[in-house]
């Protein structure tokens, strides 16, 4: 219980810090949400009168307190652009976004937990300079890069996935899936060599530990070994590591939303910023920075789970 | 002569570091006959461990064995083993039990885990089998409410009664031949005394041989049958107990004889430590390996590398032992 207040605590000085800086940056930036409601031809008196209309021209810290009061209240704002309520805007979209990295996690951590065995189980030997070779390979090219590269070969080349596109799962598993493998796959293939190449370092540790000695001693197989003993002690940096790449992700996703036409958070966050519609803007960092909060919440139970010193509260002996 | 568990000849075992080649255990042999427990004694660094882990064929990947050292386990030779058929081995004709209880078992795996999975892969028993003979063994070395504790994890253990545990995985398959790596170091003084009853109860009533490492001469003297003193990776003396308290030859072995206190001793009183550091197994000195740190080494002593020499019951390597004074 101290603990979920601690937490909390922490979490309301991330999004003050987090909404303050995006409020102040936003203002800096050249133009603002009038120039585009008022259109290209319009005269400077008609922009100062949406501007007064608006209270944009009220002082900066005052236009924040009044944000951060309305969100106490549960009112994330309209949209200036289209009168569209910020929360309904981000939550309609945001299940979208959620799958697209969900989807990317899943295939990392599939990839990133044999390859990260194999190589761990003889360091330097043939499977791990191999393994190592093509993470050095997947992890040098951005995201966008391997997206492009994916939808020239799926997508142009076989014709087996759809190069842009987003079905809603109404439409069925598969044809929701289809279209995002290829987006999914891209943020994946950069993702997956970090948590490989952690859990690779972890596990070699791991296995010089006497229980693993002991392991062998009972005559268990090697597999036995690395996938019963070894693997659970070995996670608990990468799944550290699962919990900051939501942060990642989350730039990862307003990339590659853009590219395969997937309409998530990501895209509205990039509308919202082309058109200055500040108040979308500061809905969907505060929405990022609530799920990268609550990631890291999830992380810190997920240690529980793998390890029964920290459920029953501490070692003695 | 009762019927001979474990023979080892000639065994060597070399590790490749980057200064060159650490020769960890240097040509040891003995034999071993069911029932009796051999201790083997001697300093840190002195090769007990790994002759352990060469009994066991279990040496990391840059550990070197030539091809003429034999481990003989129940007439079989290790030495030409495949992995797989080791395998088969360990549990059930030999296991071993380490000398750290807080890090030898999994952290994350229940107790009863960690002993059941010996069962099932070994014994073939059923998981519901297993957990009642797990609780079983774990009643048999004596832990308090087995059928609570099996379903915990190490930590919620004290030192004592994870080496409990250890000692009911060892035994688990009812092995031929039990190897026990200083398994009292790390404890309690007063929880040593009550770990080493139980091994010896456990090894007499199943009729098992033991192999006790250690390197305190008191639990040598009322715990074993025969005793081998090992110094830079070789054996200096082997005798049985009694022999060798009151016949000691080798001056090795009576420098450690005399290195333990005595109660009679007036408070306060130097310790008889034995002067200078166990020779670098990388570049051994040619000549006896204790020869620098010995007061009764001479010119020939440095020169020459003492055998194995004596009767079956009782040998030793030394140019100059005791009870046989040089000539004049």
């Amino acid at each position: 219980m101290r603990y979920l207040l601690y937490r909390l605590r922490r979490l309301a000085i991330v999004l003050g810090v987090v909404t303050f800086i995006t409020f102040l940056l936003v203002n800096v930036l050249p133009g603002d949400v009038a120039y585009e409601m008022a259109g290209m031809d319009s005269s400077e008196e008609e922009v100062q009168a949406i501007r007064e209309d608006l209270g944009l021209d009220r002082p900066v810290l005052l236009r924040y307190a009044e944000w951060v009061g309305g969100v106490f209240v549960g009112d994330w704002g309209t949209s200036y652009i289209n009168q569209e309520n910020v929360w309904e805007a981000i939550t309609d979209r945001f299940p979208v976004s959620f799958e697209l990295m969900l989807l990317a996690q899943i295939i990392a951590l599939s990839l990133a937990i044999p390859a990260g065995v194999a190589s761990a189980f003889r360091p330097n030997g043939r499977a791990d300079r191999i393994i190592g070779s093509l993470a050095f390979a997947s992890v040098s090219m951005p995201s966008f890069m391997t997206a492009i590269l994916l939808i020239f070969i799926f997508a142009l080349g076989f014709g087996w996935l759809p190069a842009t596109g987003y079905e809603p799962i109404s439409e069925g598993l598969w044809a929701n899936l289809r279209p995002m493998i290829l987006p999914a796959l891209s943020l994946a293939l950069v993702e997956w060599t970090v948590l490989m190449r952690t859990l690779r370092a972890e596990m070699i540790a791991v296995l010089q530990e006497n229980y693993i000695a002991l392991a062998r001693a009972k005559g268990m197989s090697n597999m036995r070994i690395l996938l019963v003993h070894a693997l659970r002690p070995s996670s608990f940096s990468m799944i550290t590591l699962l919990g900051l790449q939501v942060a990642r992700l989350l730039g990862g996703t307003i990339i590659i939303e853009q590219i395969f036409g997937i309409p998530g958070v990501g895209r509205l966050l990039i509308h919202a910023v082309y058109t200055r519609d500040f108040i979308v803007i500061q809905g969907c960092v505060t929405f990022f920075a609530l799920a990268f909060v609550t990631a890291n919440f999830l992380v810190d139970i997920a240690y529980a789970w793998l390890d029964p010193r920290v459920r029953t509260g501490g070692a003695h002996g | 002569m009762g019927d001979i568990i474990l023979d080892v000849r000639n065994q060597k075992t070399a590790f490749v570091t980057a200064r060159g080649m650490a020769q960890a255990v240097d040509g040891v042999s003995f034999t071993l006959e069911r029932g009796r427990t051999l201790g083997v004694v001697g300093e840190s660094g002195s090769g007990k461990s790994v002759l352990s882990r060469s009994i066991m064929r279990l040496l990391p990947s840059n550990a070197l064995v030539p091809a003429d050292s034999r481990v003989i386990l129940n007439g079989r030779d290790l030495t030409r083993m495949t992995e797989t058929e080791l395998r088969r081995l360990r549990g059930p004709e030999v296991a071993i039990i380490f000398q750290d209880p807080m890090t030898s078992l999994n952290p994350v795996l229940t107790i009863g885990r960690q002993i059941t999975e010996v069962l099932t892969f070994h014994m073939g028993l059923k998981r519901r089998a297993a957990r009642d003979r797990a609780i079983e063994l774990l009643r048999a070395v004596g832990l308090p409410q087995p059928d609570v504790r099996v379903d915990q994890y190490p930590h919620q253990l004290s030192g004592g009664m994870r080496q409990r545990v250890a000692i009911a995985i060892a035994i688990a398959c009812e092995p031929d031949l039990l190897i026990a790596d200083e398994p009292t170091t790390a404890l309690d003084v007063t929880v040593q005394a009550e770990i080493l009853d139980l091994l010896q109860r456990m090894v007499r009533d199943r009729n098992m041989a033991m192999i006790l490492i250690t390197h305190d001469m008191g639990v040598v003297a009322g715990r074993c049958d025969d005793v081998a003193v090992m110094y830079a990776g070789r054996i200096v003396e082997k005798a049985p107990v009694r022999d060798l308290f009151h016949h000691t030859r080798m001056p090795y072995t009576a420098a450690l004889l005399a290195s333990i206190p005595k109660i009679t001793d007036p408070p306060h009183r130097k310790l008889d430590a034995i002067e200078g550091r166990p020779p670098d197994i990388i570049n051994p000195p040619p000549g006896c390996p204790f020869a620098p740190r010995c007061l009764r080494a001479d010119a020939g002593c440095d020169a020459e590398k003492p055998v194995l020499a004596g009767t079956s019951r009782h040998q030793w390597a030394c140019l100059n032992p005791l009870g046989e004074e040089a000539p004049a």
